[in-house]
């Protein structure tokens, strides 16, 4: 375990093992961007109220169940960060943050044009859910701000991983949200095993295709991401010289 | 699960019920969503490599025994 946890702390370990795993994780992320949109656009039946809108929802659905997992990744990798001091859980915690903010304001920007025809408006700001989804966003830029106004690196890594851990109650607000209040936005959809259901197998299982390609862009993208601040950060080293050389 | 596509033809699929603004806007944003993350890092990647091939070839230049 210790060997392991050890390894996974190597920057060098880190960057070779995720150049051998990106080439499969780029190419089942197309499989299944491509299966869940083609899905999506042709297949979803047309639902008797909200007739073709529930094309939006497989997108909305995906990228927002998605987006709810970004604060509990910061603040694992920050608490990494603080108790043992690992480079490794701070560079990923810095490479998920941006793309946090995409998936936040993609859901903002899908949810609104959906809810534009649905709900007969755009925003709503007695809305819970929608309130804390955006206060999520605001989290997640305040976290990339403060990064970059520290300038030493070891406090900035520290500080961020505190508002990384103090931002997943936001998570639960976000989730428990639809529940604890009830004003706009409807609850989570029972799933169920009837094709002939409202909520059957038609929409549910191309959004399961989606929120599968959307874990693999994140994980396609912290990793792209995270390779790029190895290279940066240790481009002192030995290792790194090498491979510049290499490759030229 | 498997439904027949409920089009009965390209017009139709474009017009998406009549809601083709909000369908097609979303669709457009996530490909934009997709298009900057997925690009972004390789690019930033290709950039970088470049910095740090032109600080090896001035760290060489400088010491010139140390270079093999």
């Amino acid at each position: 375990m210790w060997q392991w946890f050890h390894r996974w702390g190597s920057p060098k370990w880190f960057y070779d093992l995720s150049g051998r795993w990106l080439p499969w994780l780029t190419g089942a992320l197309i499989l299944f961007l491509v299966v869940g949109v083609v899905w999506a656009l042709l297949f979803v039946p047309q639902d008797y109220q909200q007739s073709y809108t529930t094309r939006i929802l497989v997108v909305h659905v995906a990228v927002a169940s998605t987006s709810l997992a970004f604060f509990p990744i910061m603040a694992v990798a920050g608490t990494i960060t603080l108790v043992w001091k690992m480079k490794m859980a701070d560079m990923v915690a810095k490479t998920v943050a941006p793309l946090g903010a995409w998936f936040s304001a993609l859901t903002l920007a899908s949810g609104s044009i959906w809810g534009s025809v649905m709900w007969g408006t755009w925003w709503e700001w007695s809305d819970s859910r929608l309130t804390s989804m955006l206060f999520q966003f605001f989290l997640l830029i305040s976290v990339i701000s403060l990064r970059s106004a520290l300038n030493d690196s070891e406090t900035a890594a520290k500080a961020c991983a505190v508002l990384s851990i103090v931002g997943c109650v936001n998570v639960v607000i976000i989730k428990y949200s639809v529940e604890w209040w009830n004003t706009l936005h409807q609850p989570a959809s029972a799933l169920s095993m009837n094709s002939g259901s409202a909520n059957g197998p038609a929409f549910w299982v191309p959004t399961l295709v989606m929120v599968i390609a959307m874990y693999l862009l994140m994980a396609v993208h912290v990793m792209m991401a995270t390779r790029n601040e190895i290279l940066r950060r240790e481009s002192r080293s030995q290792w790194v010289q090498d491979l510049v050389l290499a490759a030229k | 699960m498997f439904e027949r596509i409920p089009f009965s033809s390209f017009g139709e699929f474009l017009n998406m019920g009549g809601y083709a603004f909000n369908v097609w806007t979303v669709y457009l944003l996530f490909v934009i969503f997709l298009l900057v993350n997925l690009l972004g890092p390789r690019r930033r990647r290709k950039q970088l490599m470049k910095e740090l091939e032109r600080r090896a070839v001035l760290a060489e230049r400088q010491q010139p025994d140390s270079s093999d």
